[in-house]
């Protein structure tokens, strides 16, 4: 998933084309800031849950597309989540998953074959029911969405409906991840053959047996979802209508929260948050999250091929300075390439800590003990990776390294990324599936189309433990491999772990209900307002 | 001339400007870098996706031809397909120019309002205390950046008082009426100060005016001398100001659209940057350039119509 950043707040002076693009701006923004030290929710469901109201989010940025096999925007999925439901879903922990559109499977001898129970009297918001046949042809779509999340279901060979409330899975080769796999939305279930559609006609105004169904959605200003009548779980969803706006700047969406004209903001800046605590009708949630921060240091340039280099910069970081002065306090050091809300994180992996003894000793081994001039890359427009880069070049200096920062807008700052094109850059994941398969092939394969995380990053040793904890579904074996993954990985410091951030959310306190999975997903049909709600 | 003459011709100058301006805004874009596919793939890009990606939205062309592209399907009144939304750019403005237009008139409307009694003010008292005080508080509207400015009255006039929306655009004609109060506050407070100074400045030129000394000598009462014979004649250099800045105005709206979350095209213009979405900003760029064009024309005319003196002969 792809954490959006807030956009430009303010703009200040900037009215031509060309000066808006190359000064960014210089609001305050801290999109996708998730932890694993988050309070839990502040939304105590306090109460019996009352039926009705409509509830808006202010977002910082628009939806993109509501095709769920191609989509990797953020804002998309989660409105995307709440229409389109998997076989499966992630558990509130966050560490596995639970049936959701399925009621129970098992699993061949040979563990190649899985065999899904349906549930029963699952209809669609049209009204039709929904069986075995739909949950074929969605995996299908999703299969063949080479552009999109085909790579999630590489393992699935075939699948087949033997009968209208089973589904059989066939797989290339044992794959461990299978079920988180399907509790990805973009394994969500939609009518067959689109319900006669074409697919772009039919995602303008998408079909799901999700809690909510499609009204409107003005791009650049507002989507609209109100509630399916014909939804599954008796009761719910309790509440009418559930609307994202566009609300670019900060201080707009946060004015927009205390002033009741929206009740949640996603992803408010950690620098206005703390201006919060004083008002009673608003709350501050803090969520568990799998976001994780990291410092990439690029292999193919000098002197960051060595491991001396690397680790001496990783040593002279203060992590602890980082979470205070970015997040104000709200998140913890990472300790490791996975964070602790992922299955198979190894807490004992030895992620290197601030101690600028051992950075010195590091850099007097290295092929630059006198130090070395090189350049950080920065998104423009935010006021976390400014302050972050501030710190990290004062770090740095105590080591002989003299760190220039280099300002772009963010389109450019992750284009030069993804190509190479820098020394050293910040970088950011949050997990897509409650397994770390994805983000372990994404960030330490050199020959994945990730590059490693694009460091260019290449142990063998580390390369080789990811892979064989694909494909045994032992968990033993598999923990014993990922640890090896990830202790490997750290004291090789291809990259620095800077930190783990919770999610924060700003909700009005008529808001009751509302909670995040450590991967940002949220169930919208079990939030309702009490009175006084718009 | 005739007037009729006079606009076709002006119009027809619409053309070469508008074609200017799509040269400058389609190389200045593309000279950027950046890319759509990187957007929109977000964490997922890897080189290989991201050219797969470009060729399907046809940005590994040349981009000679990536131009006459859409400088063809321009001809042909399509502006083309957003590259982040899919769909036609022409819906997205369709969508977006109504709450711009409004801004900007409801703006000067508000301009025109605070700003004639402001100056008709300062100019009956020339050099007294209320003439410095009208020529000296408005200049801070000048100084004070709209994003803050918009921000005060978003907490003052929005959240303690609760007297307007803090933002939005609101449904219906009162609605809209409401919620762009405080939006177009903000702009036409930058706008003023220019305005009064050059009211005010033509108002004592005329004031010295001999027919307004037969008038006095008459016993025409002072208000009535001010507003039926000063004001009337003062008027004509101000509506030129007021034209002029429009540009200015449309340049402020950018901000202000942000600031108070208003779906316009300012709002449009500033996500398609940040998106690459090149052609949605090639085409809100057209459309701002045709709008000031249009707005200059307007002006023109009405100067005409307001003082007869003045011929279409420009």
């Amino acid at each position: 998933m792809r954490p959006k950043r807030a956009l430009a707040a303010a703009l200040a002076g900037c009215c031509t084309v060309a000066v808006l693009a190359a000064c960014g701006s210089s609001a305050s923004s801290s999109a996708g800031s998730g932890s694993s030290t988050g309070t839990g929710s502040g939304s105590a469901s306090a109460g019996t849950p009352v039926k009705g109201g409509n509830l808006v989010f202010a977002n910082p940025q628009d939806a993109e597309s509501l095709d769920e096999s191609t989509i990797f925007d953020n804002n998309s999925i989660w409105i995307i989540e709440q229409m389109t439901q998997p076989l499966f879903t992630v558990t509130s922990n966050g560490k596995s998953v639970m049936p959701l559109l399925a009621t129970g499977y098992t699993v061949s001898k040979n563990q190649l074959t899985y065999t899904i129970s349906l549930r029963k009297g699952v209809k669609f918001s049209n009204g039709t029911p929904m069986t075995s046949k739909d949950v074929q042809f969605s995996l299908e779509q999703t299969m063949a969405a080479s552009q999109g999340w085909g790579y999630i279901d590489s393992a699935i060979k075939s699948v087949g409906a033997p009968s209208a409330d089973t589904v059989v899975v066939n797989l290339k080769y044992k794959w461990a991840p299978i079920l988180a796999d399907l509790a990805l939305f973009a394994n969500g279930v939609v009518p067959d053959n689109y319900g006669g559609k074409t697919a772009a006609a039919f995602y303008n105004a998408p079909i799901g047996t999700g809690p909510f169904k499609f009204d409107y959605w003005h791009k650049g200003s507002a989507l609209k979802l109100v509630a399916n009548t014909d939804y599954w779980q008796p009761g719910k969803p309790y509440l009418n209508s559930v609307t994202w706006t566009d609300v670019p700047d900060d201080n707009t969406r946060q004015l927009q929260v205390t002033s009741g004209q929206a009740q949640i903001d996603q992803f408010p800046a950690w620098s206005t948050v703390s201006s919060l605590k004083s008002n009673p009708s608003v709350a501050l949630s803090l969520f568990p999250s799998t976001e994780t921060n990291y410092l990439a240091f690029n292999e193919h340039v000098k002197p960051f091929q060595d491991v001396n280099v690397r680790r001496a910069i990783s040593y002279a970081i203060n992590r602890e300075a980082l979470v205070k002065a970015v997040l104000f306090g709200n998140g913890t050091a990472a300790n490791s390439l996975f964070p602790p809300q992922v299955p198979y994180y190894d807490a004992n992996s030895g992620g290197l800590q601030y101690n600028l003894a051992d950075a010195k000793a590091a850099m007097a081994k290295s092929s630059v003990p006198k130090g070395f001039t090189t350049t950080l890359l920065v998104p423009s427009g935010n006021s976390d990776y400014a302050t972050i880069a501030t710190i990290v070049q004062s770090e740095l200096k105590p080591l002989g390294i003299t760190v220039n920062i280099q300002t772009l807008d963010p389109n450019t700052t992750n284009e030069n990324f993804q190509s190479g094109k820098y020394d050293m850059a910040f970088s950011l994941w949050t997990m897509d599936i409650p397994d770390p398969d994805e983000l372990a092939t994404f960030g330490l394969d050199p020959t994945s189309g990730s590059k490693s995380f694009f460091t260019f990053y290449d142990n063998p040793t580390v390369v080789k433990a990811v892979h064989a904890a694909e494909v045994t579904t032992d968990t033993a074996a598999r923990q014993a491999d990922y640890n090896t993954a990830q202790t490997v990985a750290a004291s090789d410091a291809f990259m620095a772990f800077l930190y783990y951030s919770p999610y924060a959310y700003v909700e009005g306190s008529n808001v009751h209900g509302f909670d995040v999975t450590p991967l940002g997903n949220y169930h919208m049909e079990d939030v309702w307002l009490s009175s006084g709600s718009s | 001339m005739g007037r009729m003459s006079f606009v076709l011709r002006r119009l027809a100058l619409l053309v070469p400007t508008a074609v200017g301006v799509t040269i400058i805004t389609f190389f200045m874009v593309h000279l950027i870098p950046g890319n759509p596919a990187v957007t929109i793939l977000g964490q997922h890009a890897t080189p290989s996706t991201v050219a797969a990606l470009d060729k399907q939205l046809g940005l590994n062309q040349p981009l000679i031809d990536q131009y006459w592209l859409f400088i063809d399907r321009l001809f042909h009144g399509n502006l083309g397909q957003s590259l982040y939304y899919g769909v036609s750019v022409s819906s997205l403005i369709t969508s977006h120019l109504p709450p711009t237009l409004w801004l900007l008139c409801y703006a000067a409307v508000i301009a025109v309002v605070i700003s004639v009694p402001l100056a008709t003010l300062a100019a009956s008292r020339k050099d007294g205390v209320r003439d410095h005080v009208v020529r000296i508080v408005p200049l801070l509207g000048l100084g004070m950046p709209a994003f803050w400015f918009g921000l005060i009255l978003q907490t003052w006039l929005g959240t303690k008082l609760r007297l307007f929306p803090v933002t939005g655009y609101g449904s219906g004609f009162s609605g809209h009426l409401q919620s762009m109060f405080l939006p177009a506050l903000t702009v036409a407070v930058a706008l003023c100060p220019v305005l009064i100074r050059s009211l005010r400045a033509s108002m004592l030129g005329v004031l010295g005016a001999e027919f307004v000394t037969t008038a006095r000598a008459k016993g025409v009462p002072a208000p009535r001398l001010l507003v039926r014979h000063v004001l009337r004649n003062a008027v004509i250099p101000a509506v030129t100001v007021l034209g002029i800045n429009i540009g200015y105005l449309i340049g402020g709206t950018l901000i202000v659209e942000q600031v108070f979350a208003i779906p316009g095209l300012g709002s449009l213009m500033i996500n398609a940057i940040f998106e690459r979405d090149f052609t949605v900003i090639q085409s809100v760029a057209l459309i701002y350039g045709v709008l000031v064009v249009l707005v200059n024309l307007l002006t023109d005319v009405a100067y005409v119509a307001l003082d007869p003196r003045v011929r279409f002969d420009a």
